[in-house]
């Protein structure tokens, strides 16, 4: 959690994004942290390079709590 | 009751209240350069009404690519007086653009030197593929494109002849386009594969959905299974388009089919499609070898008789396909060496389970970070040009002929 927490905030940093969000296990990409297609693209780059996981392989992950689940399989 | 002509969160706008806002318009400009997409079409409509011609620029474009296309911030502010044709009725409008004698669309695509190409369409050219029919009259579009392609364009004019109803659900949080779409009874949707990929979920269903049309990328087989499940009653068309042509070819699945009356204007020489001329917008960028556009759409022919039937398989050129938008890694390259403590960079492709192609770049930096080289591109790049992983290297590796290594 840690570490997908510290890719997040890469993402939303980069972005510069106002969003202040205590990141959870219910918190949305796209309605709570405003993903847009290619942050999703590079949240999936970023998993890949620290878990060996694409998290979109078999269609969208919406949650934090879903991307946990493909992290640890 | 009005028909609705254009729909956008609390923007609700009907046709007769697309005339009046047109008949309001007193300055004219040749180039639309603008954010909020129902104004556009109100500009769109106006040149059709008044019969002058236009260029689209993409909203999102910095003074740095608007100065690179070569247009200056004083052309985007010219603009003339006129007196418009004031129309009364929906009718009167239909009427009077259907006889146009100079209006001109031009459009701009990714050029593979880094320059991108400037197209001009007449109107029968741009709308050489609309079905106008009473079929097609209770027709209900969800737009899912940038405005200001040449996709965009193909929707909107395909909705306006018909005077369907047109939902933006372009860009829309997923749960809100998932309700517009089941509100508004949306029966159209015309994407890119990437489009859908975010929009498909598991066991969500659309039923009013009639037809899917995907087109800018290559669709790939899982995608349309999952396509079939998610609009159980439509049919899925896979589009073969170009700025430069316009649609040209659909598929109802990987294989396309070359018409029987575009036969004699397309030739497959070494596996690659070539267009005539006489098919495609009027350019001086577009490079023709004896009057033939070599497209670099690289296929594999099915069958050749009586009908040519193929698939594509790549693209000849190094662009770059990130979801549906063409990036040419040259011209990213080129920025990103201009920022102070960037001394070399390699822009390339990885594949991307949302976007098809995601921007990577390899990089060597004296003292600069990601977060601060981003921030620069923000404001010389469009988004999708910019890259979105940086891979902080001590050494780029070149070909024997000094080209970077792609």
């Amino acid at each position: 959690m840690e570490q997908l927490n510290a890719i997040i905030k890469i993402i939303t940093d980069n972005k510069d994004s106002n969003i202040l969000l205590e990141i959870s296990l219910d918190t949305d990409l796209r309605v709570d942290l405003d993903f847009d297609s290619l942050d999703l693209a590079e949240l999936t780059v970023r998993c890949e390079h620290a878990f060996g996981v694409d998290i979109f392989d078999d269609g969208i992950v919406t949650t934090i709590k879903e991307i946990m689940e493909k992290i640890s399989g | 009751m009005d028909k609705l002509f254009w729909i956008d969160d609390d923007i609700i706008k009907s046709y007769q209240q697309l005339i009046k806002d047109t008949n309001n318009i007193n300055l004219f400009k040749n180039i639309i350069y603008e954010n909020k997409s129902y104004v556009l079409y109100v500009k769109i409509v106006h040149s059709l009404i008044n019969d002058y011609p236009i260029t689209l620029l993409d909203c999102d474009f910095s003074n740095t690519e608007l100065t690179n296309l070569g247009f200056l911030t004083l052309d985007l502010q010219k603009s003339k007086i006129i007196h418009p044709k004031i129309l009364h009725s929906v009718d009167e409008l239909f009427v009077t653009i259907s006889n146009l004698n100079n209006w001109k669309i031009t459009l701009l695509t990714s050029g593979t030197t880094g320059v991108p190409k400037k197209i001009t369409h007449t109107f029968s050219s741009i709308t050489k593929s609309v079905k106008i029919s009473k079929s097609h009259n209770a027709d209900i579009w969800g737009f899912a494109y940038n405005p200001t392609h040449m996709a965009g364009i193909q929707v909107f004019f395909q909705a306006f002849l018909n005077m369907n109803t047109i939902v933006n659900i372009f860009n829309k949080p997923l749960r809100n386009m998932h309700l517009l779409v089941e509100n508004y009874l949306i029966s159209h949707i015309s994407a890119t594969p990437t489009f859908y990929r975010l929009f498909v979920q598991k066991e969500v269903t659309f039923v009013s959905i009639k037809q899917v049309s995907c087109g800018g990328e290559k669709l790939e087989k899982n995608l349309k299974i999952r396509l079939k499940k998610c609009f159980p009653y439509a049919k899925i068309r896979n589009i073969y388009a170009s700025t430069e042509a316009g649609s040209l070819f659909a598929s109802k699945g990987e294989y396309f089919k070359i018409p029987q009356k575009l036969s004699q204007y397309i030739k497959i020489i070494d596996s690659e499609i070539l267009i005539h001329k006489d098919i495609l917008g009027v350019s001086n960028d577009i490079p023709l070898q004896n009057g033939w556009y070599y497209s670099g759409d690289i296929i594999e022919i099915i069958e050749d008789d009586p009908e040519i039937i193929f698939k594509f398989l790549h693209r000849k050129n190094e662009m770059i396909n990130v979801g549906g938008y063409k990036v040419n890694p040259n011209e990213v390259e080129e920025e990103i060496r201009k920022i102070e403590n960037v001394n070399s960079v390699r822009v390339y492709g990885l594949k991307n389970s949302v976007l098809g192609n995601i921007l990577c770049a390899d990089i060597v930096v004296n003292d600069i970070t990601e977060k601060e080289i981003r921030k620069i591109l923000s404001s010389k790049l469009q988004p999708f040009k910019s890259p979105r992983f940086f891979n902080f290297v001590k050494k780029i590796e070149i070909t024997r002929t000094g080209k970077i290594k792609r």
